[in-house]
């Protein structure tokens, strides 16, 4: 299975350790994909952001979940996950 | 010298329950029965085996093996946990890293990791008042060249001699692992569940034969089940810590909707 360059790989886990970074790729790609000097297609293909694309190209698969996070504007946390269970669970 | 008390071993992740309700109440049942065998051997520590999940370790620095051997460690705060601080144990971090480095397995050794959810569901169930001095055991799974699970049996094996051989007389371990089973997670095939082979790692280790799964490569574990499935590594840990100890079942579900095989087991040693 392909691979992406080093350097998308870098820039989506830089988004994922900095929130406000993060905030500012949502708003505006552009300049990031400048910094961290990504090719055409890389570019076009984050600014899909679709599960294909990023299996085209070749984003470690964690590395897709925390990209899809970083590049839509921050929303309020949802339920937990684990919400309907603690009850059961003894954790309410 | 110490004691290896018993060995769990359960997925880590509680999805939404609508549309596969019974299956769902069968695995948090799986998760209690964890919860309250453990509280039953009143463990002085537990080590705790599972896969980060590129929230510590990334394709910055590629982290094979390693353990916590912080006072104290803090979640990452991912996948519903709340973040908690709670005690490690620093002292049988050391020792299981002096040892296995004897035997030829070279531990990283983080005073400074946040254990993500793959820890934390399970953790967060079994001692949500973080009253257990906590190990954090990392075998990768998620980057690219992941320890075998021939490797990480023999890890158990070196996590066993520790007890065994280096910690005080009458402290007893229990070994928590958490991953798995079979799941294909961002890649062509999520969805898709292998419950044969998750049967198979289930049935071996309870039968006091995951000796005999060593023979699976990692790029064979990967084909069978899935990416994600590579987290039976961490049950590798902990069969490895319990060799010929037979036990159960606590939990299997094949799980589509959830995108994984579910499964849980428990290794009780005679006499304890």
């Amino acid at each position: 299975m392909k691979t992406a360059a080093y350097r998308v790989h870098r820039l989506i886990q830089d988004l994922a350790r900095d929130g406000e970074k993060a905030g500012q790729f949502a708003a505006d790609m552009e300049p990031f994909f400048e910094a961290y000097e990504l090719a055409e297609q890389e570019k076009q293909l984050l600014r899909s952001g679709s599960r294909e694309d990023m299996i085209e190209l070749g984003i470690h698969p964690n590395l897709q979940m925390k990209y899809m996070r970083v590049s839509k504007p921050p929303r309020p946390a949802g339920p937990s996950p684990l919400q309907p269970y603690l009850k059961k669970l003894g954790l309410e | 010298m110490g004691k290896i008390v018993g060995g769990f071993a359960t997925s880590h992740i509680l999805f939404s329950p609508t549309g596969v309700e019974e299956q769902a109440d069968r695995v948090a049942d799986g998760f209690l029965q964890i919860r309250d065998r453990i509280a039953e051997l009143k463990p002085d520590a537990i080590v705790l085996v599972s896969a980060d999940h590129l929230n510590n370790f990334t394709l910055a620095v590629q982290v094979t093996l390693a353990v916590g051997i912080a006072d104290e460690h803090t979640s990452f705060g991912d996948g519903g946990v709340p973040v908690m601080t709670f005690p490690g144990h620093r002292a049988l971090g050391e020792d299981l890293a002096r040892h296995a480095a004897v035997r030829g397995l070279d531990l990283i050794q983080v005073e400074e990791v946040r254990p993500d959810h793959g820890m934390m569901i399970p953790k967060y169930i079994v001692d949500p008042d973080n009253k257990i001095p906590i190990v954090p055991l990392y075998v990768n799974a998620a980057m690219p060249i992941p320890p075998s699970p021939a490797r990480c049996f023999a890890l158990g094996r070196a996590l066993k001699e520790t007890v065994d051989h280096q910690r005080p007389d009458d402290e007893q371990i229990v070994v928590l692992a958490t991953g798995g089973l079979s799941h294909w997670l961002c890649v062509p095939g999520e969805g898709d569940v292998n419950a044969e082979f998750d049967r198979e790692v289930i049935d071996k280790i309870i039968t006091g034969n995951a000796h005999q799964l060593t023979r699976y490569s990692t790029d064979q574990v990967v084909e069978l089940a899935g990416n994600g499935g590579l987290e039976m590594t961490a049950w590798m840990v902990m069969a490895g810590a319990l060799p010929n100890v037979k036990g159960e079942q606590l939990y299997y579900e094949a799980m589509p909707q959830w995108i994984t095989g579910m499964g849980g087991v428990a290794l009780v040693p005679e006499g304890v």
